[in-house]
């Protein structure tokens, strides 16, 4: 005879059910088929008294038996109703996580097709920026305006304060340096062609990258998360049009100017330093500065922030559009959409920088 | 009479300017299956989210087991909370963990649950709402009426002696609501779990209710049992019950 049986408790709690399973594990032999719990004693149960019995009936289904209740009545055996479903299924299996890292095959897939869907948004972002326009098509200036107030106008402050302190600290640094050689009116030059060729531009696009960048990606995720880019789609419309035209040229408006304000608080700081510390008169530092800027440096210098300005939209709502997954999806695809902000940052720099001072140099 | 669980009195509220709830006055009796209707907007939501201390009303009490919510420091109210399960309307799941998780967390959190048998109480509710096979996908990957379900096994993880339910059905095939009610039926015998449910199923309160109270322009039309609802001729209730339209759909959010 393979049946074992058992007595169930008057009162099927999380305790005396911790008992049964420990009495269950007791009695178990090799070979038995069955275990029937009487229940008739039993009074009542709840739910982790319940999860017990499931407990113990997955012990005996990986021992290929099976667990009988009998004799339950009233509550218990409404209760056993509940219980039933779960009680009669296997578990389900835990998902096998089989990431996208586990072979390089998938990564390169994965990124093609990334570098894909980014080439097509930014293709289609740009035909709707620069040419629809021009083909009678519809451009939302109202929008337009009101990004470019966000983007840029709202954005002064920082990027200003930004540029100043670093114009500041530069001259700082630098005129230590030099202090030796009595050289330290050239850390006017040093202060205005570094900021009018590098530092104005980058420093500029990356406070406007964490600002600007980290919010457009979150607005597009959200928007993706919450079915308004399915319903915008739905209607009709356009989400390059309708949604990125107006960040695109915004940003490509805003940027250039807010990096040469920031050229300008730049060169400012330096000055301050100047002439408050190392006690330049005011005119020197000037005539001195003024001499030393070049318009060349100045317009390769601002070209760049046009291209900064679209890899920064560009991933901002490329990795906005992608987002799976809820609000943890949207903070996982901001933070992404930064990073690779700053990164592109850096390579479009050394681009210029090779094609500017290394080959026409 | 039985003691109430939770009264309300005079309860008025706004969102900013605009005054949700203006006097809302009743009694939630224990054990009982208590449903809130309502046109959409009238502050159906607001309300629940009152009753379970999310919100602060801007005047009248709100006294859970005679205790006015009001008054309880945080951590009183977060004592009276773990008693409370609650299932929003957009299900409220947390978007980063699985949905076996999701409800695991109140389990590991405040449950005097012992750990080895969490996974199984997992399980156990998750079949409770037909979830079985859910137990480790994301949120994400589930449907609204899936959500919702998984929402409401997070709301009785720790067998709550209080349940609020926001628009159980909206969203769910009829098979599933049917299911549902008879789930909450046996909630109800079993555990003794009083039910506070907003909800525009007819069926369902016709089949589950005890008492119902009516909301409309933020006061209560009517509160009391089916009986006395079927009885009542107060015209918003008979509207609500026959599903009459209204001449013109009535445009109170922009008084
Ligand atoms: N966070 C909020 N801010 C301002 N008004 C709100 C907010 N939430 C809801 N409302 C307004 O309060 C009213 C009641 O909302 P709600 O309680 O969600 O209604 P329902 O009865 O459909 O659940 C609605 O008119 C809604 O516009
Ligand atoms: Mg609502």
């Amino acid at each position: 005879m393979s049946d074992l049986h058992l007595k169930g408790p008057e009162e099927l709690n999380q305790d005396t059910g911790a008992h049964l399973h420990k009495e269950v594990k007791r009695v178990w032999r090799k070979g038995a088929e069955r275990l029937v719990l009487d229940l008739a004693a039993t009074r009542c149960m709840d739910s982790p008294g319940g999860a017990w019995l499931l407990k113990i009936s997955d012990f005996l289904r990986k021992h290929h038996a099976r667990l009988e209740c009998q004799g339950d009545r009233g509550d218990v055996s409404d209760f056993l109703r509940l219980l039933a479903p779960a009680l009669t299924s296997s578990p389900p299996l835990p998902r096998k996580r089989t990431g996208i890292f586990e072979n390089l095959g998938g990564v390169l897939i994965a990124a093609a097709t990334e570098l894909r869907q980014f080439m097509e948004l930014s293709v289609d972002a740009i035909y709707w920026t620069l040419i629809a326009p021009f083909e009678g098509k519809g451009f939302r200036f109202n929008a337009f305006v009101d990004e470019v107030h966000e983007m840029g106008v709202r954005a002064i402050k920082i990027v200003c304060l930004m540029n100043f302190l670093m114009g500041l600290i530069i001259a700082m640094l630098s005129a230590k340096q030099v202090e030796s050689f009595g050289l330290q009116i050239y850390v006017a030059n040093l202060i205005v062609i570094g900021f009018a060729r590098e530092l104005a531009s980058v420093v500029t696009a990356i406070v406007v990258s964490a600002r600007t960048g980290a919010a457009i990606a979150a607005e597009l995720a959200t928007m993706t998360v919450q079915e308004e880019i399915d319903a915008l789609r739905g209607m009709g419309l356009n989400v390059s049009q309708y949604l990125i035209t107006p960040k695109l040229l915004a940003l490509i408006v805003s940027l250039p100017c807010l990096a040469v304000l920031g050229l300008i608080s730049g060169v400012l700081g330096g000055g301050v330093w100047g002439v408050l510390v190392l006690g330049f008169r005011p005119s020197v530092w000037y005539t001195q500065t003024m001499e030393a800027a070049y318009m060349d440096d100045l317009t390769q210098g601002m070209l760049k922030t046009l291209f900064f300005a679209v890899a920064i939209v560009m991933i901002g709502c490329h990795n906005g559009l992608r987002v799976t997954g809820g609000s943890r999806g949207v903070g996982l695809m901001t933070t992404r959409a930064v990073v690779m902000d700053i990164f592109s940052l850096i390579c479009i720099d050394i681009v210029f920088a090779v094609v500017f001072y290394y080959i026409l140099g | 009479m039985e003691k109430a669980l939770i009264e309300v009195r005079n309860l008025i509220t706004h969102y900013g300017d605009f005054r949700v709830l203006d006097g809302v006055s009743f009694d939630v009796r224990p054990g009982e299956i208590f449903m809130i209707i309502g046109g959409s907007g009238c502050g159906k939501s607001t309300l629940l989210k009152h009753m379970c201390g999310l919100l602060k009303p801007t005047s009248g009490e709100i006294r859970f087991n005679g205790r006015n919510i009001a008054d309880l420091d945080e951590e009183a109210l977060s004592v009276m909370q773990h008693a409370i399960g609650i299932a929003f309307q957009s299900s409220g799941l947390f978007n980063s963990m699985t949905v076996g998780e999701n409800i695991a967390m109140p389990m590991r959190e405040f449950g005097e649950v012992d750990p080895e048998l969490i996974d199984h109480l997992v399980r156990f509710k998750l079949s409770l709402v037909g979830l079985s096979n859910a137990q480790y996908q994301m949120p994400g990957e589930l449907s609204g009426g899936m959500r919702k379900r998984a929402g409401l096994a997070r709301a009785l993880a720790l067998d709550p002696e209080l349940v609020y339910f926001d628009e159980p059905s909206a969203g769910l095939d009829p098979i599933m609501a049917a299911g549902l009610d008879e789930l909450i039926l046996k909630m109800k015998g079993l555990l003794k779990t009083t039910f506070i449910i907003v909800t525009h199923e007819l069926e369902s309160i016709r089949l589950v209710a005890d008492r119902i109270l009516m909301l409309d322009m933020g006061r209560v039309v009517f509160c009391g049992t089916l009986d006395e609802a079927a009885a009542c001729e107060i015209p918003r209730l008979r509207q609500f019950f026959d599903r009459q339209p209204d001449e013109f759909i009535s445009q109170r959010n922009l008084d």
